[in-house]
């Protein structure tokens, strides 16, 4: 794991904040099926970046692995390089699952810190912080109660919430909005357009969005990784323009083969 | 009719009226059939013969309360702590699994003549033989709901830049905690059985000392008043262990009671 430096100390906005190079990722022992082949990117600062692709083309993975949370069973080959950008020695990553990963016997004030407590940010000032985030996230007056006690929609933002509050550098959203029903997903979508989930931490951070879905990738991000697969492989990167690009979009659905 | 009369119905005056016509149907037989009160006293004869041991009933019901939830208590906390030892040392923990399901191949009852030859008449055997029951399913589900902790859980906080450490304490702890309470509910309904068992065999108070003295009588209607006290006994306990439950997890959904019986409303009621 390379550091990149000076990441760890200075605000050094449009610096890179995460790098792979020839990531390929198979099962362990060699003997199943290549799940990404020879993927390259990299992510600056103040980028929000959606990575797209059809169902079982390693979107997941891809970002498990610069997550540092690839499964015991699969393991990235020789030649592989990931650099993450680290901050008092752990990566400056919080990583977001597809299902919310809420503690169901913390509150959902508690739940929402735990990203916090875990990095070893002040507790007093993440209060702060939190309870100016219920406020945006829609959240306010939802403190005392427990996760099963929310809405679906609720506790995908209370689960987003805890990840923003980790106040990493790189946020990893892993298709946050799956299994939530058609409207609530759109208008999840559009509050998130509106959130600068980007700008949400003030030394300059990035967003990666996993999704298969191209509208909401066109809506959330300045520019879009399109996947190919199995085997994953990174087939072209499309720069959209911020709140709903037609041609973006076709482009999209054209190189997705829909 | 509204619901709530409904729920009366369903839950009080039902299950009454078919104890009570058990009774009726007993009470009938026995005078019918004109069985003698050695053989099979009727309840009317039972319920006499509880009002005549009124004064020494209760000294043996604290007896044998005394040891049924002492033991609860230590083969709980031994449990649990075993299991805690098991899942944080694993090598530990092979070691000792094997040990710890051998005795378990022994029903503990049959331990209980060495118990009372190494500890004695008095409360200490009993309690010893309690705990040896509650300790096993206490260990085992506790065991396992660690080890099951939620992966997308324990993910989430190696996702958010947390170690081993912060795994065990966030995850699988609170977890363990669910999974010790679930498996001292099974427990608990074995308690009082295993300290009269061992109550049986040697003592000077307590139900099964109660009922022992009894046969010597050939007094069946009290040994009947002894099972009563024992089903009566037993119901405590495993209601108290539920508050527990419900006191040690309130973040669960009630979903058990209410919308179950609502449920049945709606789908009963046209």
């Amino acid at each position: 794991m390379t550091t990149f430096p000076g990441t760890d100390r200075h605000d050094r906005r449009g610096g890179v904040l995460a790098e792979a190079d020839r990531l390929t990722v198979g099962v362990r022992g060699g003997t199943g099926p290549t799940i990404l082949d020879d993927v390259a990117l990299s992510v600056r600062a103040g980028e929000f970046v959606a990575v797209v692709g059809p169902s079982g083309c390693g979107k997941s993975t891809l970002l498990r692995a610069m997550a540092g949370l690839l499964p015991p069973s699969l393991v990235a080959s020789g030649g592989a390089r990931i650099d993450v950008a680290t901050g008092g020695g752990r990566r400056d990553v919080a990583w977001m699952p597809q299902r919310d990963g809420l503690l169901p016997w913390r509150r959902a004030w508690s739940n929402a810190l735990l990203g916090a407590r875990i990095a070893g940010r002040d507790v007093a000032a993440s209060e702060v912080r939190a309870a100016e985030l219920f406020e945006r996230f829609g959240l306010a007056g939802a403190e005392r109660r427990w996760p099963h006690e929310l809405s679906g929609g609720m506790r995908r933002r209370l689960a987003l919430l805890r990840t923003v509050l980790a106040d990493r550098r790189l946020l990893l959203l892993d298709e946050p909005f799956s299994g939530l029903d058609a409207l609530t997903r759109r208008r999840m979508n559009s509050w998130l357009s509106d959130l600068d989930l980007v700008g949400t931490s003030t030394r300059g951070s990035a967003v990666v969005l996993v999704t298969h879905d191209v509208d909401e990738a066109v809506l959330l991000a300045d520019r879009v990784l399109v996947m190919s697969g199995p085997p994953g492989r990174v087939v072209d990167s499309v720069a959209t323009r911020k709140g709903g690009d037609g041609q973006a979009r076709r482009r999209l659905l054209e190189l997705l083969g829909v | 009719m509204d619901a709530l009369a409904y729920g009366v119905t369903r839950r009080v005056l039902l299950p009454v009226t078919s104890v009570l016509a058990l009774l009726l149907v007993w009470e009938a037989a026995v005078r019918a059939l004109d069985l003698a009160p050695f053989v099979l006293p009727a309840p009317s004869r039972v319920a006499q013969a509880a009002v005549r041991t009124a004064d020494v009933l209760p000294a043996h019901v604290a007896t044998t309360l005394a040891e049924a939830v002492l033991g609860l208590l230590l083969g709980a906390v031994a449990g649990t702590l075993l299991a805690l030892g098991v899942v944080l040392r694993p090598r530990v923990g092979d070691a000792l699994e094997p040990l710890v399901l051998l005795t378990q191949t022994v029903p503990t009852v049959v331990l209980a003549p060495l118990l009372i030859l190494w500890a004695g008449f008095g409360l200490l055997p009993k309690v010893l033989l309690v705990a040896l029951t509650v300790f096993f399913p206490v260990f085992v589900s506790a065991t396992s709901a660690m080890r099951s902790a939620d992966t997308d859980l324990l993910d989430v906080v190696a996702g958010l830049g947390g170690h081993a450490r912060d795994q065990l304490v966030i995850v699988r702890l609170p977890g363990a905690v669910t999974g010790a309470v679930a498996g001292l509910r099974v427990a608990a309904t074995y308690t009082v059985g295993a300290a009269v068992v061992a109550e049986y065999l040697a003592g000077q108070s307590g139900l099964g000392v109660f009922i022992q003295r009894s046969r010597k009588a050939y007094a069946v209607d009290q040994i009947l008043v002894g099972v009563i006290a024992v089903a009566l006994l037993t119901a405590l306990l495993v209601g108290a262990v539920g508050l527990i439950e419900r006191a040690a997890t309130p973040w669960r959904p009630r979903a058990a009671s209410t919308p179950a019986s609502s449920r049945h409303l709606t789908s009963e009621i046209p």
